[in-house]
């Protein structure tokens, strides 16, 4: 960052997917505890226990993939900052990782409220819209045009 | 068509994981070529797969002290990976023949294993009579081997034999009379076995995964192995068997996300947009954003699947194992989701001009759908939730 680098748009974070992650987690683990001791079969099922009906097992199975998915690319872009690869590779790499923390967060908000009846208040990052990060990564990959935040001001 | 039992060239030897990832990447550069030609006459490769094993890497799998590269997973799973971005029939052919490389490993005396490897390193390869169509599910065998004095006998049919037709000896499955099953290594060249190209499915064109038939087939008890023994105690060989079925699968992503790209660039601005050019749509642009980062996280957790595998092998038991297995299957789902969203994206981005006969860009939608088939993704959610909500460790076979 310098003079002449505008700062306009936000600076894609780890340190945002890295919350969204933490916090993604924790609500796999609530709803997890919840459906083991908690949760009741539904009667039609003909299942004794809500931890058997093979539609909660695998909405479990997705929702974990969702949490899996941004962990793996939250741990490429810090790999790819640690090793102070292109700035470009960087910045598109860590919207990647905040692309995917925010929808495994999403995830675990809607499997904790379908699976609980429940609903955790979520943070929102309203001045860092996501929007922004799938057309950063886009505008760089199909058209070469580098993230704003690397964009010279003159 | 009939094969030769011996290969037309000596294979080279690959020493390390890098050497295996730049020998794929040039083999890929000109297997791109004539990729669309080859599917749309269902061309079958066999000039390629010359190419293709002579360079070494059906062998990268073979441990040090038998005189390969023993490469780790990662490696594996990316070589498939770049070979099937530009054909992933190609791409498909050594499955099983990677898969019997780590199921000779588990379960093969030494005297075998020296034999089988050492053939491999000279270029052979081996191609599947596994599966049977008309048995009760995908691990059901109705093929019988019967041991007797001077060695064995099969007799059964085979389906989706991959690899059989291009092989030049065909490993194939069968049960002897407690249902335990037996891999019999048969020579291309036996009078009792007959390889019928009878596949005609609208993807994966060029894998010639049609029919087997052993008809009385003699082979020497040296010649067979207790397969049985790679699923009773825990190896990696399930999730072998399925990394390279994900990897197939997102190199069909990664190749269609290219296409994509490619000729997205090339699109007409609509009407409404205002714009000169279509590679300036800020929807075109946010879609592809879209479809970076998940095809991305896909090469992501096929890497860790990659990783689990070799941890797996380093230490086989029933923790490692079932974690390579839940792993796999978060790469197989997310490789099946990103393989059939980037080939159907593909057209919506880059418009009508793109489903013209003559650029034949359908070839990656119709090789994502026929093998995302493979196995189903449906009860891979549920292998995953099942360990994760239950602790229920993953079964072991061929598809976990």
């Amino acid at each position: 960052m310098n003079a002449l680098t505008q700062t306009a748009a936000a600076q894609p974070s780890l340190a945002r997917s890295g919350n969204d992650l933490e916090r993604a987690r924790q609500l796999l683990q609530q709803t997890l505890l919840f459906v083991r001791e908690q949760a009741q079969p539904w009667a039609g099922s003909g299942l004794a226990k809500a931890s058997d009906d093979p539609y909660v097992i695998s909405r479990f199975g997705d929702l974990q993939i969702r949490i899996e998915v941004a962990a793996a690319l939250h741990e490429r872009a810090e790999a790819l900052r640690n090793a102070a690869q292109d700035p470009a590779e960087v910045s598109v790499a860590q919207a990647e990782a905040a692309i995917a923390s925010a929808e495994a967060l999403l995830a675990a908000s809607n499997a904790e409220f379908e699976l609980t009846g429940q609903r955790s208040p979520q943070l929102a990052a309203l001045n860092d819209p996501l929007r922004w990060k799938y057309q950063l990564i886009g505008n760089y990959r199909l058209n070469g045009v580098l993230p704003p935040s690397l964009r010279s001001a003159v | 068509m009939t094969a030769s039992a011996q290969p037309t060239r000596t294979a080279h030897i690959i020493r390390t994981d890098a050497e295996a990832i730049s020998i794929a990447k040039a083999l890929a550069e000109r297997f791109a070529v004539d990729a669309s030609v080859r599917d749309r006459e269902r061309r079958l490769p066999v000039a390629e797969l010359d190419e293709f094993s002579a360079s070494g890497l059906w062998g990268i799998t073979i441990p040090r002290e038998y005189g390969g590269a023993g490469v780790s997973y990662v490696t594996v799973a990316e070589v498939i990976k770049i070979i099937s971005a530009v054909d992933s029939s190609l791409g498909q052919i050594p499955q099983n023949h990677l898969g019997v490389l780590d199921i000779l490993l588990q379960t093969a005396s030494e005297e075998q294993k020296r034999y089988y490897f050492g053939k491999v390193l000279q270029g052979y390869r081996f191609g599947n009579a596994f599966s049977e169509a008309k048995s009760k599910n995908a691990g059901a065998f109705e093929t019988t081997i019967r041991f007797d004095a001077d060695g064995a006998q099969i007799d059964g049919e085979k389906f989706y034999c991959t690899g059989a037709l291009f092989a030049h000896i065909v490993p194939a499955v069968a049960v002897n009379e407690q249902n335990q099953a037996f891999i019999a290594f048969i020579e291309r060249d036996n009078p009792g076995l007959t390889v019928i190209d009878s596949w005609d499915g609208f993807g994966q064109r060029t894998t010639a995964s049609g029919g087997v038939t052993l008809n009385a087939v003699r082979v020497p008890l040296s010649a067979v192995i207790p397969a049985h023994r790679a699923f009773d105690e825990p190896t990696a060989d399930g999730p072998i068997s399925q990394i390279i079925q994900a990897a197939v699968d997102t190199g069909i992503a990664v190749g269609a996300l290219e296409e994509t790209k490619h000729y997205a660039r090339q699109s007409r601005p609509w009407i409404d947009s205002g714009l000169d050019h279509g590679w300036q749509d800020p929807f075109t642009i946010a879609a592809i954003g879209d479809l970076e980062w998940r095809v991305h996280g896909t090469e992501a957790i096929l890497e860790k699947a990659g990783r689990a595998i070799d941890q797996a092998l380093l230490n086989p038991n029933e923790d490692s194992v079932a974690h390579a297995s839940v792993v796999v299957a978060q790469a197989k789902v997310l490789s099946a989701e990103s393989a059939l969203l980037a080939s159907s994206k593909l057209f919506e981005l880059a418009g009508t001009r793109s489903v013209l006969g003559k650029y034949n860009l359908d070839r990656y939608w119709r090789n994502a759908r026929t093998h995302t088939l493979h196995d189903p993704a449906r009860w891979k959610y549920h292998l995953i939730g099942n360990f994760l909500l239950n602790g229920v460790k993953p079964a072991r076979h061929a598809w976990n």
